[in-house]
């Protein structure tokens, strides 16, 4: 709440300079004669901006920063016995005192956890204080100093626009940020687990049998019997993405190549934005549908068959991935079937020839880099795909290609493994962050190949 | 090289008086580049005080490219480069610290095709004054659009409809609509590229009676593909070939005796 | 060339006898082309009518109606109506003694079972009665209870009577009760007062979706307040304002690629990102907004370019024509006329933040919280979430509790999609 009032009254203050420098801007004005270089409430802006960025700017910077102040600041309160005990962990201790400033107190805590809990909270109220009144000085302060600057020589206008330019150009970094900040938080995990794991036995390992077996074992570089083998993990994922392309390709080229070239305009309208339907439908709801309608249908079927589904089998999930992805490569393809040009259609039917003929021996081959594209951007939408996975696809790490038995995938086992409770440091953790990267590199690297195709594609019709 | 080996090169290539003895705007050995290729090359002529002024020639002869450096249009390109001089007053327009913005306001422009804002014919023409704050209040602000409106000889069609929107009218009464828009910031000078080009023959004639009504007023420099409207608005003709300025002279004379033999061709129909 | 020139007449003989053949395939062509497009319509409105039919009797569910006798010293025994007094009540002995008096158990074990009919809410149920209405006190009123879920997936007949006692999971006597109950007609099926306004709760009876769709509501709006800001500010800088330098082409791929990036890697970096590094709390709004903000950003941009490249040039012209700045430009031309297609890419973009699951499992917004968020800093979760973690419960009765959720989710999807087509129609202007 307090935050909330700063924030407010900070709010206010810049407010009250905008309507200042409105005045004195007005007053300028009748003096100059309309001499005056930008519109009155340009001025007014501008005292406005001048108050409230530079506080709001320290704002966030000392709120952000008091939190790694104080952790740092605690680490000489808490007692030596406790940091000399072997299972000892700063982040544990952090958060034990953490809770108990929240009020979570779960039992009974030691007494020192208490007192750094009271110390922590009478450092909060000191910040509290210096934060309010750091900030609201900076904001009369800067804002005084934007309304002594308000002359009749002073452009305004392009004071303005330069710093709303720069909020503008500031804010489309944020994508770079972002990229940023996704490696960065699986690049230094996933260092961390292959200097427990070598890479080449994350990488070639057959067998996936993570367990927790507590932080200092892990550390200490014993192998126990845990396993970090990966391929079971890919092997899982593209099988379940094949059994999706199998159902999805077809349908969905088909589906493409009858909306653009067979189908008359009242199917298109209709039957288009239906296909797109099942793009809108949360992943969670199919996941749902394969748990419970799909796999169980399967599992009748198949021992009405005399065949062996096991009631998480990756052909129930991948059949309904498929049916999510159908979508992906129907309109793109269809995109791309359109964009091949009308010309190219009439040099065929010019010569007489069916529309099949023209479809499958002009259009298609034409339009092949896009659909291509397409398919490969739906593989990469399989791969990254979690809900449906986690729900339906078992967490038995299997290494076969029989569809009826089940599998897991990367994306399920990062769920389960950070997902509730984990163990800091141990390299089952870890090893959530090193499939992470893998699956990025993976994904990242189908996309770009896809776009490039796209991009060559769409140059050789332009 | 120095400037007046520049503008004895100049002179050499343009036939006849680039001078005018009020010049308002004076253009000096002014070169456009898109990227590496040039578009306008060396050229320098004066645009007189209250005079109309037609630029003439082939397409892409860079006619529109150059009228479009008066205002500095040529800024929102990218990839555009200008090199030389040319001064409103006596004041270098691409200086460092002039702003484009009230230059702009000095120097309007009229396009080739009519381009309202899809907003109401009022808003349309008082976007101008309220942006730069011409105006101190509405009733400043309704006689400003009542004039502009009048001077623009669209007064009468429109003023029982001002709120309804300016996309709604015909091809002429919207460009009269943005020549409105242009003088209601009351500018000194009027750019007009091609305002007749996307018109029909009645409406183009109403225009034209437009121009000349407001040569009385404004300096005004067209740009146009038809020779004839040239030689019924303007007093003064250059001709432009392959972005070089080849001929400016009196409009009768340019169509009449023209001195240069490309002029000749281009007039005589030759070149198109 | 040895070959002669084929003779114009030998010529229409050969196509006219294989004209048929191709109009065959052609024919086939066409066949497939439908049964693709009926496959995938199939499988839609297979998809809905399993959900729907699954999830309708999931909005009701049995009641059993009691005549209670509201005693003030039992229900309230400190008189002041607080939570507390109203905790050291003894409601559910007052329900379970007019329960009795009715099915009339005998003996230890048939007692216990009997207490467990009515479901566990019932003396919650009475509190809020006797606190909305203190007036109730004294009488003797009809009131209604759930009825367990295990009686409640009997009474639609998921399980049958005729399998062995050791077999079910209700025993004969529940079932002589239940019959007991039926025959004098105080066994009801309603429309359920819960699944719009309970929280979640480990007894199906109980469960609603209140929490979950407060929390979406807080989510959601904190993605919007950040994304839409963003997106916009970003697509007009890289369309009217950014040079084509390396910097810009460098955001522009980056944006595509983060358009690529699994959902679930987004989770991660929150995870890593917001709570290990910045200190915030698990399992917030604000966090999981946070993480949707960044993960339909790229899917904001990219419409709100391309409604800002479909603002005509001529309109920037004229505004500059007159002497407008870049930012007049921009603020009122540019961002008024591109507005419905940055509200369609943002709607759409919202609707996907909507159903995403995977990246708020990792930021923890998969606890078990019975509260209602009040603000975005208090712990919640969100539809999708609820949905998750109620398909996972073993209870019969969540399955169908699920599908109603998940019909409700639909529905919010459906509705702030067709929003986007009619503002997409309704402002789509023809240049």
């Amino acid at each position: 709440m307090f935050n909330f009032y700063l924030l407010v009254v900070i709010l206010l203050i810049s407010f009250l300079f905008f309507f200042i420098g409105l005045k004195e801007a007005k007053k300028l004005r009748l003096v100059y004669k309309n001499n005056l270089h930008s519109l009155p409430h340009y001025y007014g802006f501008y005292a406005l901006l001048a108050s409230l960025l530079p506080s709001l700017g320290i704002y966030f910077l000392m709120t952000i920063g008091d939190d790694f102040l104080f952790s740092h600041m605690i680490k000489s309160y808490i007692p030596d016995e406790v940091t000399n005990a072997k299972d000892y962990n700063f982040l544990i201790a952090l958060a034990q005192i953490n809770n108990s400033v929240e009020g979570l107190i779960f039992g009974t805590p030691p007494q020192w956890v208490t007192d750094a809990a009271e110390l922590w909270k009478s450092w909060v109220q000191t910040s509290n204080i210096i934060v309010a009144s750091l900030c609201l000085l900076t904001s009369i302060a800067s804002g005084y100093y934007g309304f002594l600057k308000i002359n009749q020589n002073f452009r305004s206008r392009n004071a303005v626009e330069k710093i709303i330019m720069t909020l503008l150009a500031a804010s489309s970094v944020i994508a770079i940020f972002t990229t940023i900040a996704i490696i960065f938080s699986v690049v230094f995990e996933s260092v961390r687990f292959f200097a427990l794991i070598p890479i080449d036995e994350f990488l070639f390992g057959t067998v996936w049998n993570p367990q927790f077996e507590g932080a200092e074992r892990a550390g200490s570089g014993q192998q126990g019997l845990s396993q970090y083998g990966s391929i079971p993990l890919f092997a899982g994922t593209f099988l379940i993405s094949f059994i999706a392309l199998c159902v999805s390709v077809p349908v969905g080229l088909f589906s493409a190549i009858y909306l653009s070239e067979y189908a008359s305009s009242k199917e298109r309208a209709l039957f288009k934005p239906l296909l797109e339907i099942l793009a809108g439908v949360p992943t969670v709801v199919y996941g749902f549908f394969a748990a419970l309608t799909v796999a169980p249908f399967l599992r009748t079927t198949g021992s009405m068959l005399g065949l062996d589904v096991a009631s998480e089998s990756a052909l129930a999930a991948g059949l309904v991935m498929g049916i999510m992805i159908i979508p992906f490569i129907s309109s793109l393809s269809d995109d791309v079937i359109n964009a091949v040009p009308q010309s190219l259609r009439d040099a065929g039917y010019g010569l007489g020839s069916t529309k099949n003929e023209t479809v499958l021996k002009i259009v298609l081959p034409a339009a092949l880099p896009g659909v291509v594209a397409s398919i490969i951007l739906a593989v990469s939408r399989a791969v990254g795909e979690t809900m449906i996975v986690v729900m339906a696809a078992g967490l038995a790490a299997n290494l076969t290609a029989n569809p009826l038995e089940a599998v897991t995938t990367v994306t399920s086992q990062i769920v389960t493994i950070l997902v509730g409770d984990q163990e800091f440091e141990s390299a089952k953790t870890l090893s959530a962050f090193a499939l992470a990267l893998t699956l990025i590199i993976i994904t990242l690297c189908m996309n770009f190949y896809a776009l490039h195709i796209v991009k060559k594609y769409r140059e050789q019709y332009e | 090289m120095s400037d007046k080996a520049n503008d004895f090169k100049s002179l050499d290539l343009t036939v006849g008086d680039v001078f005018s003895k009020e010049a308002r705007l004076k253009a000096r050995n002014v070169n456009v580049y898109y990227g590496d290729k040039k578009a306008i090359d060396n050229v320098t002529i004066d645009i007189g005080n209250k005079e109309v002024i037609s630029f003439i020639g082939p397409s892409g002869c860079g006619k529109s490219t150059f009228l479009r450096c008066f205002n500095r249009m040529n800024d929102t390109i990218d990839i555009c480069r200008i090199e030389g001089q040319i001064t409103l007053d006596n004041e270098n327009i691409y200086d460092s610290n002039i702003d484009v913005v009230p230059l702009r306001a000095r120097i309007g422009m009229v396009f080739q095709k009519p381009n309202p804002f899809p907003k109401s014919i009022y808003d349309n023409v008082a976007y101008g004054p309220r942006i730069h704050g011409l105006c101190e209040n509405k009733e400043h602000l309704d006689s400003v659009v009542e004039e502009s409106l009048k001077r623009a000889g669209l007064w009468d069609e429109v003023n029982d409809r001002l709120l309804s929107p300016g996309t709604g009218l015909s091809g002429g009464q919207q460009q009269r609509l943005c020549i409105a828009r242009a003088i209601a910031v009351s500018p000194e000078v009027i750019l007009m590229d091609e305002p007749c080009s996307a018109l029909d023959p009645i409406a183009t004639a109403k225009i034209e009676e437009l121009i000349h009504e407001l040569g009385n007023e404004y300096s005004i420099v067209i740009v146009t593909h038809s020779m004839q409207q040239a030689a019924r608005v303007s007093k003064r003709t250059a001709y432009f070939h392959l972005g070089k300025l080849i001929e400016v002279g009196k409009t009768k004379e340019i169509f009449t005796r023209p001195q240069h033999n490309q002029t000749e061709a281009y007039i005589s129909g030759k070149i198109g | 060339m040895s070959k002669k020139f084929i003779n114009p007449l030998e010529a229409t003989e050969l196509v006219k006898n294989s004209i048929k053949k191709r109009r065959a395939k052609d024919n086939r062509l066409r066949l497939y082309g439908r049964i693709a497009i009926g496959m995938a319509t199939c499988f839609l409105l297979f998809l809905f009518f399993s959900i729907f039919t699954k999830g309708y009797p999931g909005f009701f569910q049995y009641y059993v109606t009691l005549d209670i006798k509201f005693d003030r010293e039992r229900i309230d025994p400190k008189g002041d109506l607080s939570d507390t007094s109203l905790y050291e009540g003894e409601a559910s002995n007052i329900v379970n003694e007019s329960l009795f008096s009715i099915i009339n158990p005998q003996g230890r074990k048939a007692k216990k079972e009997a207490r467990k009919i009515v479901s566990s809410g019932k003396d919650l149920r009475i509190a809020k009665l006797v606190k909305n209405d203190p007036s109730l006190f004294g009488t003797v009123t009809k009131v209604k209870f759930a009825l367990d879920d295990d009686i409640d997936s009997f009474l639609r007949g998921y399980i049958n009577r005729d399998t062995p006692e050791s077999e079910r999971r209700i025993s004969d006597n529940v079932i002589a009760f239940v019959d007991k109950l039926s025959q004098e007609n105080r066994i009801s099926y309603e429309f359920s007062d819960y699944i719009l306004k309970g929280s979640a709760s480990g007894n199906p009876e109980m469960a609603g979706i209140k929490g979950a769709f407060f929390g979406s509501i807080l989510t959601l709006s904190v993605c919007l307040l950040i994304a839409f800001p963003l997106g916009v500010a970003t697509a007009v800088y890289l369309e009217e304002i950014a040079k084509k330098n390396k910097i810009t082409e460098i955001i522009e791929v980056n944006i595509n690629n983060l358009a690529a990036v699994p959902s679930v890697v987004f989770g991660i970096m929150g995870l890593a990102i917001f709570i290990s590094i910045f200190g915030m709390p698990r399992s917030i709004p604000l966090v999981g907004g946070m993480v949707l903000a960044l993960m339909t950003l790229p899917t904001i941009i990219i419409s709100s370019r391309a409604a800002i490249r479909a603002v005509p040039p001529s309109v920037r012209d004229a505004a500059y024509g007159i002497g407008a700045s870049k930012l007049q430009v921009i603020f009122h031309h540019v961002i008024p006329l591109a507005m419905p297609g940055m509200l369609t890419g943002t709607i759409i973009g919202m609707a996907q933040a909507l159903g995403e699951t995977a990246p708020l499992l990792m930021i923890g917004m998969v606890a078990f919280i019975v509260d209602v968020p009040n603000s975005v800093m208090d712990p919640g979760t969100v539809l999708p979430v609820q949905i998750f973690m109620w398909a996972d419960f073993a209870e019969r009765m969540f399955i169908q509790k699920t599908s109603a959720a998940i019909i409700i989710l639909l529905g919010f999807l459906i509705t702030m999609n067709a929003f986007a087509i009619y503002l997409r129609k309704k402002l789509e202007r023809r240049w």
